[in-house]
């Protein structure tokens, strides 16, 4: 019982403390922001476990806000099918690119994601304009049914259903890492010979992650259709790919708790500088620089540590009050 | 079937593109093959040599002397973000420089924005007069854009293998530890490198400008094709980014005249059936292996 209580503990506190938040700060806010960390724990978690940056993360969460689209628009009108369906378009584009790009190596990897977001782009704005009615993006906030237990038109039992989901999205992540695969992709990330000395295969590690990751990033896709009854070619443009990669960064990259934090600051910034300051490239990019150069830890990846030896050193001075010395 | 005349004016215009994304993309590669780092920041050198282009061409009313400011500036400030922000970098892994330079290229958008705002700027060809090549009628000012960047590859060519400087880069490509133990001073070797890249992607920037409006987000709407054209030829290989931006040139301009709406997903298409058969591009080394 005590050990499922540790397990969990971390991660009802920041659920807990999310749920404060909401109590504070307006409601889209909040939305905005544990959808914004379901799509960033995608790219922590290739970033973080695998050592790829995605700079195409915009084309994963395209195909599950356009595969929600799709359904809503064109087939019927239940939300959570809809959002299923998204999942699943997601799954589907990430199974059909990834065998090819979890093969290359990491500066490739990189531009070949961005290469797939850009096309993704056009596709949906140009080329498939029939179905997407392109700039123009599709709009079915009326097509969304009620459904019985929460209403997912409403925005406060949408930020319900939401918070769950990431609930659910955070612990399944933090199961894999505590599992051996999450240790193989630790592995394939810091020396992927000695990996296969054990006999695993990196690339079919390097692959399921690729494919967990996007399938993630789908389901944030899904989830902001769903939010905002609409989508358009923007949700993908080439504009918005550093979003993902700097939220990333700016949380903590690696860390479980860091896409919380990092879309939490980012979308908090992003509100206050920009109506301090209209230039927010300039902001984000020096920020950028900055993290990086002074040891892209990201703000939980400082945090993590110091919060680590404050409860080891207060474990200690509890267990050990007789005096034993301790090595 | 299409009549020649389409054909050759076709053909020309791909070539001119080609020549273009050349030399947007030659800085990613050499500085790849010699400093093992993702400089993502040349396609800011890129927008500075377009936009002072524009300035400089309204000040005094000619394009020339704007591309020559756009190259100037350009290099300078590559020399200056070198100086200040790449030390720590070349140590590091791949991501790192990738990520950072990154941050660098968005950093950069913001100063232009800052500058000179969000509207798209125009910027005037310099010669509006027609040649004619085969029977057809092609702009002059393309056909100098290819005879541009043929003298910028012979030049790089001569530079690498006739001169010191350039053997001692070339020989830094193959193993940095052995050009150190010569007594080559290898941080300047990566300056001078890194200056000659961001000069080439000022110049691209410059040449492409009176063909397209200058606007902050131009430099990310090139990345795609520019990050094509390297994957395609291998990153670190001169000739290889020459053969792909050709090709990626070529499909662009004849693919826009057999179907349009495919056209700009085509060298996506071929990029990736390359990198089916060759992970590394066309003339790309297996080196690092991560």
């Amino acid at each position: 019982m005590k050990r499922a209580w540790r397990w969990w503990r971390g991660i009802l506190v920041a659920f807990a403390l999310l749920g404060a938040v909401r109590l504070v700060l307006p409601l889209p806010f909040v939305i905005e922001v544990v959808i914004f960390s379901i799509y960033t724990m995608g790219c922590n978690f290739l970033l973080g476990r695998l050592g790829f940056i995605s700079f195409g993360q915009p084309a994963y969460l395209a195909a599950g806000a356009y595969g929600t689209a799709f359904y809503l628009f064109y087939v019927g009108t239940n939300p959570y099918v809809g959002i299923l369906a998204g999942i699943a378009s997601g799954l589907a584009v990430a199974g059909l690119v990834g065998p090819l790009f979890v093969r290359l190596r990491s500066d490739y990897f990189a531009l070949v994601n961005l290469a797939l977001a850009v096309i993704i782009y056009y596709l949906m704005q140009k080329v498939l304009a029939s179905i997407t009615r392109g700039d123009n993006g599709l709009w079915f906030l009326a097509n969304i049914a009620s459904t019985p237990v929460l209403n997912l038109g409403k925005p406060r039992e949408f930020f319900l259903f939401a918070f769950l989901v990431a609930l659910g999205v955070w612990a399944f992540y933090k199961y894999l890492d505590d599992s051996i695969y999450g240790a193989c992709c630790l592995a394939t990330k810091i020396n992927e010979d000695k990996l296969q000395f054990l006999g695993y295969s990196n690339y079919r590690v390097r692959l399921v992650a690729f494919l967990i990751a996007n399938t993630t990033t789908a389901l944030a896709g899904a989830l902001y259709a769903v939010y905002l009854g609409f989508v358009s070619p923007e949700v993908t443009s080439p504009a918005r790919a550093a979003d993902p990669v700097v939220v990333t960064i700016l949380g903590g990259a690696g860390t479980l708790y860091g896409p919380l934090v990092g879309a939490f600051a980012y979308t908090g910034m992003k509100d206050v500088i920009s109506k301090l300051i209209g230039n927010w490239e300039l902001f984000i990019g020096f920020l950028l620089v900055c993290i990086m150069l002074a040891g892209e830890k990201g703000i939980w990846g400082t945090l993590q540590p110091m919060l680590a030896r404050l409860g080891r050193r207060k474990r200690e001075t509890e267990s050990t009050g007789g005096g034993a010395a301790r090595a | 079937m299409m009549d020649v005349q389409l054909l050759t004016s076709g053909v020309i215009f791909g070539l001119s593109i080609g020549s273009i994304f050349f030399l947007m993309s030659i800085g990613l590669s050499l500085c790849f093959g010699l400093m093992r780092i993702i400089s993502l920041d040349q396609l800011l050198y890129y927008s500075i040599g377009a936009y002072l282009t524009y300035s400089v061409s309204l000040a005094t009313g000619s394009m020339w002397l704007g591309t020559l400011a756009g190259v100037a500036v350009a290099g300078a400030a590559s020399f200056v973000v070198e100086r200040v922000v790449f030390p720590r970098i070349y140590a590091r892994e791949l991501t790192f420089s990738m990520i950072t330079s990154f941050g660098v290229l968005f950093g950069g958008i913001g100063v232009i924005k800052l500058f000179w705002g969000v509207v798209p700027r125009p910027v005037p060809v310099p010669t509006l007069a027609q040649v004619s090549i085969l029977g057809t009628e092609v702009p002059v000012y393309r056909v100098i854009v290819i005879g541009i960047a043929a003298m910028v590859y012979a030049g790089i060519w001569l530079f690498l293998n006739r001169t010191i400087i350039g053997k001692a880069i070339r020989a830094g490509i193959e193993s940095v530890e052995h050009v150190e133990g010569l007594g080559i001073n290898v941080a300047r070797l990566f300056t001078i490198t890194f200056i000659i890249a961001g000069t080439l992607s000022g110049l691209a920037g410059g040449l492409h400008a009176p063909l397209i409006m200058v606007d902050p987000q131009m430099g990310l709407e090139v990345l795609a094709f520019v990050f094509m054209v390297v994957i395609i030829g291998g990153l670190g290989s001169i000739k290889g980014t020459l053969v792909s931006a050709l090709i990626v040139g070529q499909v662009v301009s004849l693919g826009s005249l057999v179907y349009a709406p495919l056209a700009q997903m085509a060298p996506f298409a071929i990029m990736l059936l390359i990198l089916l058969v060759k992970p590394t591009g066309l003339y790309g080394s297996p080196l690092l292996k991560r």
